[in-house]
């Protein structure tokens, strides 16, 4: 009873977690390209402004079920695939719901979002809204591939299909998964480029050329919650990578609150880190068109990908 | 017609040089702007915290839809960009009119693009507010003669800051974006509420300029 | 004149072909007076036997005294850099001009232009009624006669002006004493 207790007091804790690191993180990227330009930026709080702003405008249009559902539905989808995620090793709170296999339900589920987001812009009518969705599905296809041969990878290597036992084993080992298999981390770094959707694979939401794409038709309340959705989307691809090759974070021999914020810290700066990676990819990328993107994605990352293949079934003793 | 009839109708003609004073005052037909403290959004007495609070977030956090009209859409990439760098107030354009809070109008309109502008404004979500850009927004600019341009944007669309100017700098753009956040923190900028308890003077003027009216009901689309 | 052997050499061949006056304007530029039969076989024997392959413009102008309308046509031969005007006259009153967009394409645009601003009619010209103008129900704007300060105070309402605006002429007499010469007298605001 008392577990059920701390899991679900962990879950909200959590979903606070990751809604303020999410914005925290769109404020500071912000910011850094602000800095890369020279310029001052706008403050790291701004996401929560604009957030705030956006939830007090009042909205008199309406596009149907799907259109009130879209936003909804990018929430649910980010919630439920959170709830998923060991955000720190062991810990209490922050471990969540772990099963056997999650690895597969989450590849799936990160999907869902966008989904729903795909069925609200089909209702809005709008043609740049259905343009930015076949856009966005074909850059999909594009990133999967890299990214699930990575994943694969790495199924093979350790034959788990379990986040925390990736978590176990690196914190036995002692090696991060980045140096046992350098190429699956290669392959899904360059899928990750595509996954957060910055320059120069910001061809869904292109403001210029596709006013601004799927959200096209969404203001105010609509837009602040999908702002929200894609704040705790970032902070979930974020912690699933620094999970599955940069050792996780929590794993520490330090007792009760003190080992949980020193996890929390961890888990920040290695989030951060890697989170740069797109960002200073985006400041200094201009904008693939849609068959470039694809293109590029199917061709290093991809031969990256069936390369950590190689090594996987390499080290796994296949070749033997 | 023979030519000397044609050359007194010419001469009667004054095509070039000032309006008379008598020609200028027939033309200034109930002039008097509509939004000047009837806008208010909330009164200072009944001002509650939920309503400051909003009030410090949308002045900080302007989306701003630029209708490049004129010469004045030269001077936002400018302003946007590294050397004044707007965005530190929170600015940043948005693209749709669905995602804007202001509408910045940066020049002359003429009659066709006028009609454009109103069901861009009429897209907006409230609270929306409308920059205007230039002398050509205030009383014509260089344009004052021209067949095709309006002369006062204020007769057509709530206005709610006024840059003048021939063009205004960026640094003019940038003082017109701090007072329209001092007017949303008290409560000032109202525009899009005199539009609604005024629609039916700012049709008159739309329609009188707009000869072809063909606007949707709603904007449900 | 041994300097202007080109310019002379097609002004004196147009002029042995077609029923023409021209003169040479300056160094590379000749201008020619054609009657307004003549213009597209002018711009076609231009085009096809002497190279001027390239429209650079077409150009009006609104002859109120004299009850015209002038066409001008300005064709460049990219070989030897030269420039030839046509000008022709067409009457002011029903003024039909023949369509030349089968010589050159972007011509169309053009006439579809003074179609709407001068009311010239093109027969055969392909495209909408309508072009840069919306609703236009007046007399074509671009006409001399078209009073366009008094259709935009009829319609346009203006904004009265500061207290302390200044005529600068004035100003500046004041200040200098000078005296204001004739010319300016006349647009004085008094």
């Amino acid at each position: 009873m008392e577990g059920i207790l701390f899991k679900i007091f962990g879950a909200f804790i959590t979903a606070l977690l990751a809604f303020t690191v999410g914005m925290l993180f769109g404020g500071l990227r912000r910011k850094v390209i602000a800095r890369a330009q020279n310029r001052v930026g706008p403050p790291v709080y701004q996401n929560f402004l604009d957030l705030l702003k956006l939830q007090s405008k009042t909205t008199n249009i309406a596009h149907g079920f799907m259109g009130h559902m879209a936003p909804v539905w990018i929430i649910i989808a980010a919630m439920t695939t959170l709830m998923f995620i060991p955000v720190l090793q062991g810990d209490l709170w922050f471990e969540n719901l772990t099963m056997k296999g999650d690895l597969i339900f989450l590849l799936y589920m990160m999907v869902f979002g966008n989904l729903g987001m795909a069925l609200g812009a089909g209702q809005s009518g709008n043609p740049n809204s259905v343009l930015g969705v076949s856009r966005g599905l074909s850059q999909l296809v594009g990133f999967e591939i890299p990214y699930f041969l990575a994943i694969t990878a790495l199924m093979l290597q350790f034959q788990t299909t379990t986040i925390a036992e990736f978590l176990n084993i690196q914190a036995e080992t002692g090696v991060w998964i980045v140096l046992q298999n350098p190429f699956a981390f290669i392959a899904a770094v360059l899928a990750s480029l595509g996954m957060f959707m910055y320059a120069p694979f910001n061809i869904v939401g292109a403001p210029a050329e596709l006013a601004s794409g799927p959200r096209a038709e969404f203001g105010g309340k609509y837009l602040g919650t999908m702002m929200t959705g894609g704040a705790v989307f970032a902070f979930i691809k974020l912690v699933l990578m620094v999970d599955l090759f940069l050792g996780g974070a929590g794993n520490n021999n330090l007792e009760g609150i003190a080992g949980t914020a020193v996890g929390l810290l961890e888990l920040l700066l290695k989030t951060f880190l890697f989170y740069m990676i797109p960002v200073f990819v985006a400041i200094v990328s201009p904008r693939y068109r849609t068959e470039q993107a694809i293109r590029f994605f199917w061709k290093w990352p991809t031969f990256f990908g069936i390369l950590a293949i190689v090594w996987a079934l390499y080290k796994n003793g296949t070749f033997n | 017609m023979d030519n000397n009839k044609n050359i007194e109708q010419v001469s009667k003609i004054k095509t070039i040089g000032i309006p008379t004073q008598e020609e200028i005052k027939q033309a200034q037909i109930d002039f008097s702007p509509r939004c000047t403290s009837a806008g208010r959004v909330n009164d200072k007495e009944t001002q509650k915290m939920v309503e400051y609070i909003m009030n410090f977030a949308r002045k900080h956090s302007l989306f701003v839809l630029a209708y490049g009209t004129g010469c004045g859409a030269i001077e936002i990439p400018a302003t946007m960009t590294s050397r004044y760098d707007a965005e530190r107030f929170g600015m940043r354009g948005a693209a749709t009119p669905r995602q804007a809070d202001v509408l910045l109008i940066t020049g002359y309109l003429s009659t066709k693009t006028l009609k454009r502008v109103i069901r861009v404004y009429e897209q907006m979500q409230d609270p929306k507010y409308v920059i205007a850009f230039g002398s050509c927004t205030i009383n014509g600019g260089m344009y004052f003669d021209s067949y095709n341009t309006i002369n006062a944007l204020d007769r057509y669309l709530p206005v709610d800051v006024y840059i003048a100017g021939c063009m205004p700098r960026p640094e003019s753009v940038i003082n017109g974006i701090v007072k329209l956040q001092g007017l949303i923190q008290n409560g000032n900028a109202g525009g899009g509420k005199c539009y609604k308890d005024n629609l039916d003077w700012y049709r008159e003027n739309q329609q009188k300029v707009i000869k072809n009216w063909d606007f949707p009901d709603d904007y449900n689309w | 004149m041994s300097k202007l052997k080109k310019e002379n050499k097609i002004l004196d061949k147009l002029k042995n072909v077609f029923d023409i006056t021209g003169e040479i304007k300056y160094k590379k530029r000749v201008s020619i007076k054609a009657d307004k039969k003549n213009v597209s076989s002018i711009l076609l024997f231009l085009k096809n036997q002497k190279g001027y392959i390239h429209l650079n413009h077409i150009s009006c102008v609104d002859w109120i005294e004299e009850n015209k309308f002038e066409l001008i046509y300005i064709v460049w031969n990219p070989n030897n850099k030269l420039t030839v005007l046509v000008h022709t006259r067409i009457d002011r009153e029903n003024p039909v001009m023949e369509n030349i967009d089968t010589i050159w394409d972007q011509a169309n645009t053009y006439e579809r232009e003074f179609r709407e601003m001068y009311g010239i009619e093109f027969p055969g010209l392909v495209g909408r009624k309508e072009f840069i103008l919306e609703d236009w129900d007046n007399i074509p704007p671009m006409r001399r006669d078209f009073d366009s300060q008094k259709y935009a105070l009829e319609n346009f309402a203006t904004r009265p002006g500061r207290e302390d605006a200044q005529d600068v002429r004035e100003a500046i007499q004041k200040r200098s004493g000078e005296e204001l010469p004739d010319f300016a007298k006349k647009y004085s605001r008094d």
